[in-house]
């Protein structure tokens, strides 16, 4: 699998958990569960509230994954078939993601808590 | 062709009859004066019988939840006409719940001595608070998504609803307080505690 790849796949791991768990979180203060799933989905939907700190850590876990592949040293060659790739579009999508997820993080866990 | 039309029509039979199951599995509901007079007058009615109040949000996912875990710990094993069940709806979600909402809500319970009401202003939740004296650093704290039973004794003589023997909570507002959290087999526990207690004939 190319470097790019891999960091594009780990980051979008990053924003697919992070985007559960807003949804999550969003779920029991937004009314859109009914709407959407019906009283069952709504119930299903609720009975996955316990994952949202573990997703939010997996989120963080793919993030921190995804800064070390895009930082890392490349890889030393002796001869110029390896020449580094150009990794400066990959580090800006890192970084936008972080972004992206930590603002999906935040709203879930304000969402959450905010329940009264 | 024939057989295709012919499973076409039992298609359409099924769903048609599914459709009227489910219909006929919505329960009806009252609408809640501000005095909860209705309430009030049927909860005294089955004094003698443990009574259990739920008071929930029709589409708060949380509170849906918490009915599916008492028809499945509590309403579903049951049929004991001495155990009556009231579930006061109230709007707390934004954008508010319609009282279309109250008969979906109430799918989920599966017993035949359970009632529902509808409550749109939500002044329920708040005469609740005062009588469950919920409050948070001197801040009344609204009355929903809670769960409640009472005793056969219990009267509902005042305004507000009467103490209740043991009630629980889903509120992250008293989330620091010692008042026990949600936990239906908890309380379906107290319940057959309580029903116990009736003399039996």
């Amino acid at each position: 699998m190319s470097e790019k790849a891999r960091v594009i796949g780990v980051t979008g791991g990053a924003i697919s958990l992070g985007g559960f768990a807003a949804a999550v979180g969003l779920c029991c203060t937004v009314p859109w569960a009914v709407a959407l799933f019906g009283v069952t989905g709504a119930v299903a939907f609720a009975r996955l509230a316990f994952l949202l700190p573990y997703a939010v850590v997996g989120a963080a876990g793919f993030l921190a994954l995804a800064f070390w592949l895009a930082y890392r040293r490349p890889p030393e060659c002796n001869d110029a078939s390896c020449a580094p790739p150009n990794r400066r579009a990959l580090r800006w999508f890192v970084w936008i993601a972080a972004v992206f997820v930590g603002v999906l993080s935040v709203v879930a866990l304000t969402m959450q808590v905010t329940l009264v | 062709m024939l057989r295709f039309s012919s499973f076409l029509v039992s298609a359409a039979v099924l769903l048609v009859t599914a459709d009227a199951a489910r219909s006929a599995d919505r329960a009806t509901y009252q609408v809640l004066d501000e005095g909860a007079a209705q309430l009030r007058e049927e909860f005294n009615a089955a004094k003698g019988s443990v009574r259990v109040l739920f008071v929930v949000d029709p589409i708060c996912p949380g509170c849906l939840r918490g009915l599916d875990d008492m028809n499945k710990d509590l309403l579903s094993k049951t049929n004991d006409p001495h155990l009556q069940t009231f579930v006061v709806h109230v709007p707390r979600m934004t954008p508010p719940p319609k009282a279309k909402d109250v008969p979906e809500a109430a799918t989920l319970l599966h017993n035949d001595h359970v009632r529902h009401y509808w409550n749109p202003s939500g002044s329920f939740g708040e005469e609740l608070s005062q009588a469950l004296g919920l409050k948070v650093d001197g801040e009344d704290v609204y009355a929903w998504d809670v769960w409640l039973v009472y005793g056969t004794d219990a009267v509902w003589d005042g305004t507000s609803p009467p103490k209740p023997e043991y009630f629980m909570h889903q509120l992250w507002a008293l989330g620091v307080t010692d008042l026990p959290r949600f936990d239906s087999k908890v309380f379906a526990q107290r319940v057959h505690q309580l029903l116990a207690s009736i003399p039996k004939p």
